[in-house]
């Protein structure tokens, strides 16, 4: 028990260091920003940044994963620095790789000096032949950057298990120059699909984050904030069908950056309310997938019917 | 186990250790960042306090929708026990079964006495749209499954052929790449391309009958299909029984519960009658040009119990069987001594199939791998 009370005494310290930033100041922030977020996401991003942990943020996509990263480093007013995951990404795409050419270059252009051989090695192994990849960015920058690593189960095993030890101890090994230790330890924002299941020990070392689709309240908010110039009325029934949409079973479920899209869309078009001809025209806004429009087209009727869109026709 | 305690330090820890009597991996690391973080909120807000604990505490999306109960149901406790002494006994969380039992198959070689099912299969013409119950099959039995399919996959995946591949990695230079690569740079040979021997890649495509006759092997199926999908990537899968289904992406979910729970959509259509001939011609006329290919291998299962169109299930096959690398048919009744085809479904597919063979227990599992 003792040991424990000294060490949230010796955090206490070093909070007071770290600029004391408030939770309702994090919801705040990021409002500004224009992301609309509730108490779970805010505590989350609250928490990473007080104990300096990264945040793994799940959820199917469209629902503003990496939007967050994005709004946060807006808000910090620092640098985003985004490391795109795929398959078979390795050290030296995410760390750092030297610059060949140049190297190659420059020996030739030297070739009739005096220099000594040693010499010589010592000026092209030399950081401004180095080609700084993302993580070796993120950790030698003056102000705290963020770091997004986005959809990082797209990326091999044994990427992640490199990504884990560069993620505890915030140093890279070059070499040819030595240890590099990180100035200031980034925020780190991870992103996932969910699929496949991500080894534990990275799932530890992280704060975890599940964004799912946005109820209504939500994204009629966001809808309206995002699209200005939307008809309120609009807004509502854009929102509403997309609700339902979500529960028709199909391949690709739309997200929330679908609905705005539609809406934006809708927008411009300046149309006033949804009808089957409008919905129909536009589904390729929102649906992605021929075997889901065919199957949207089909329950269309049914779907119209539960969010209140009555058919123009039976206005009338 | 949940004695009351005064201090909240000392209750957060016991929250975690009662987290993890519930599957959660709430170790040491994971009471200390709490702390942690209860230093940095206002705890007096209880609201605060709950959405704290849960971002510290939740690794992975089933336990952040699990945690709201659990957290009413720990704080509750605590409330109860303010004014009594008495310890709650320990709740042991379940032991493991370490075998894997295959109950599933075993109840319905012995009778299928579960309960599960209990009529005799046939088949009809009856579109019957209801939700399957997969609750009764057991995680365990699954490990075993797995297992066998993985040694199967292993067996697809590991035939190398004799071309070769370029590699990231290090293993055997390419001689040609390498001169190639480092000619612009005057010749001067600065990387060395690496080239391993290309594996035999074969895609699999699984078509699996769902209908009312094959009710009888549904959790088997459900298992099978689970099972292949988890350990072998380069997988399609489909259910039919009046029409056809794509059930990839509902196989691909981590948690074999989730699995059962999709696949029990009643839009699936178990226990209707069957449609082979369309299924079949659905199925080619809208995945069979982009899924089969020379190396392809389909592997229907079905009896072969058919009252659609006999005339479309025979050139469905024979498209398939001219585009597949292999055509093998799964009959689970095949395994039944004296059993011959004589159904007129499975008389027109015979000679448009590569392999014909039961999967009725294990042992035919493992005959399975020596098709492969």
């Amino acid at each position: 028990m003792g040991r424990q009370r000294c060490r949230l005494h010796f955090l206490k310290e070093t909070i007071h260091i770290v600029e004391m930033i408030q939770l309702d100041d994090i919801k705040r922030m990021l409002q500004v920003q224009g992301y609309f977020t509730d108490d779970t996401v805010a505590m989350s991003v609250f928490l990473s940044m007080q104990l300096e942990k990264p945040l793994l943020v799940e959820g199917p996509a469209g629902v503003g994963k990496t939007e967050i990263a994005k709004v946060l480093a807006k808000a910090m007013d620092t640098k985003l620095i985004r490391l795109q995951c795929y398959e078979g990404l390795d050290a030296t795409h995410a760390l750092y790789e030297w610059n060949y050419q140049r190297q190659l270059l420059h020996l030739k252009m030297t070739e009739h000096n005096e220099q000594s051989l040693e010499e010589k090695e010592r000026t092209i192994f030399n950081e401004a032949f180095l080609l700084k990849r993302p993580l070796l960015q993120a950790i030698t920058q003056e102000k705290k950057p963020v770091l997004l690593i986005d959809e990082i189960d797209r990326s091999d095993e044994e990427f992640e298990s490199f990504l884990l030890e560069v993620l505890s101890d915030w140093q890279i090994t070059i070499p040819e120059i030595g240890t590099i230790h990180a100035s200031k330890i980034p925020q780190v924002i991870l992103t996932s699909n969910r699929t496949r299941e991500l080894s534990e020990a990275l799932q530890r070392r992280c704060l975890y984050l599940y964004i799912d689709y946005p109820d209504f309240e939500k994204e009629w908010t966001i809808v309206k904030h995002k699209t200005p110039g939307i008809d309120s009325k609009l807004a509502g029934q854009i929102t509403r069908f997309m609700q339902e949409l979500r529960t028709v079973k199909m391949e690709k479920k739309p997200g929330l950056s679908e609905t705005l899209d539609w809406a934006k869309a809708l927008a411009s078009l300046h149309i006033d309310h949804l009808d089957r001809v409008v919905i129909e025209q536009t589904l390729g806004v929102v649906i992605k997938d021929w075997k889901d429009t065919r199957e949207v087209q089909l329950s269309l009727g049914e779907l119209m019917e539960k969010t209140g869109i009555i058919p123009r026709v039976d206005k009338l | 186990m949940n004695s009351r305690k005064t201090s909240l330090s000392a209750n957060i820890i016991q929250f975690c250790r009662f987290l993890r009597q519930k599957g959660f991996t709430s170790g040491m690391h994971e009471e200390s960042t709490a702390l942690q973080a209860l230093e940095l909120i206002d705890f007096g807000n209880s609201k605060t306090f709950f959405e704290a604990l849960k971002a510290v505490l939740c690794r992975n999306r089933e336990q952040v929708e699990t945690f709201g109960n659990l957290y009413n149901e720990y704080w509750k406790k605590l409330d109860l026990e303010i004014d009594s002494k008495e310890k709650t006994k320990e709740v042991r969380k379940s032991e493991f079964k370490k075998n894997g039992s295959f109950k599933s198959l075993k109840t319905w070689l012995y009778g299928n006495q579960n309960g599960e099912t209990e009529e005799t299969a046939t088949y009809s013409t009856a579109e019957r749209f209801s939700e399957k119950d997969f609750s009764a099959i057991h995680d365990d039995e699954n490990e075993e499954i797995k297992k066998r399919i993985k040694a199967l996959a292993k067996r697809l995946a590991a035939k190398l052929t004799h071309r070769y591949e370029q590699s990231p990695d290090i293993f055997l230079p390419d001689i040609r790449r390498t001169l190639r690569k480092n000619l612009r740079r005057g010749g001067e040979l600065l990387d060395i391309v690496h080239k391993r021997p290309k594996r035999n890649r074969s895609k699999l495509v699984v078509i699996c009958d769902v209908s009312r006759s094959m009710e009888l092997y549904a959790s088997f199926l459900v298992q099978f299909m689970y099972a292949i999908q988890q350990v072998y990537r380069r997988l399609e899968t489909f259910i039919f029984s009046t029409s056809l289904q794509r059930v990839t992406n509902d196989l691909r979910q981590k948690s074999f519960t989730d699995v059962k729970h999709l696949l029990g959509n009643e839009n699936y259509g178990w226990g209707a009658g069957t449609r082979i001939g369309e299924s079949l011609n659905l199925f080619v006329e809208q995945f069979g040009r982009k899924l089969i290919d020379s190396g392809t291998i389909v592997i229907i299962m079905s009896d072969g119990w058919d009252t659609g169109g006999i005339d479309k299930l025979e050139t469905s096959m024979r498209y398939i069987h001219s585009r597949a690398k292999m055509v093998i048919w799964l009959n689970p009744l095949s395994g039944y001594e004296g059993y011959k085809p004589e159904v007129a479904g499975m008389r027109t597919a015979l000679p448009y199939i590569d392999v014909f063979a039961p999967v009725h227990n294990l042992e035919s599992l493992k005959q399975l791998g020596k098709w492969l």
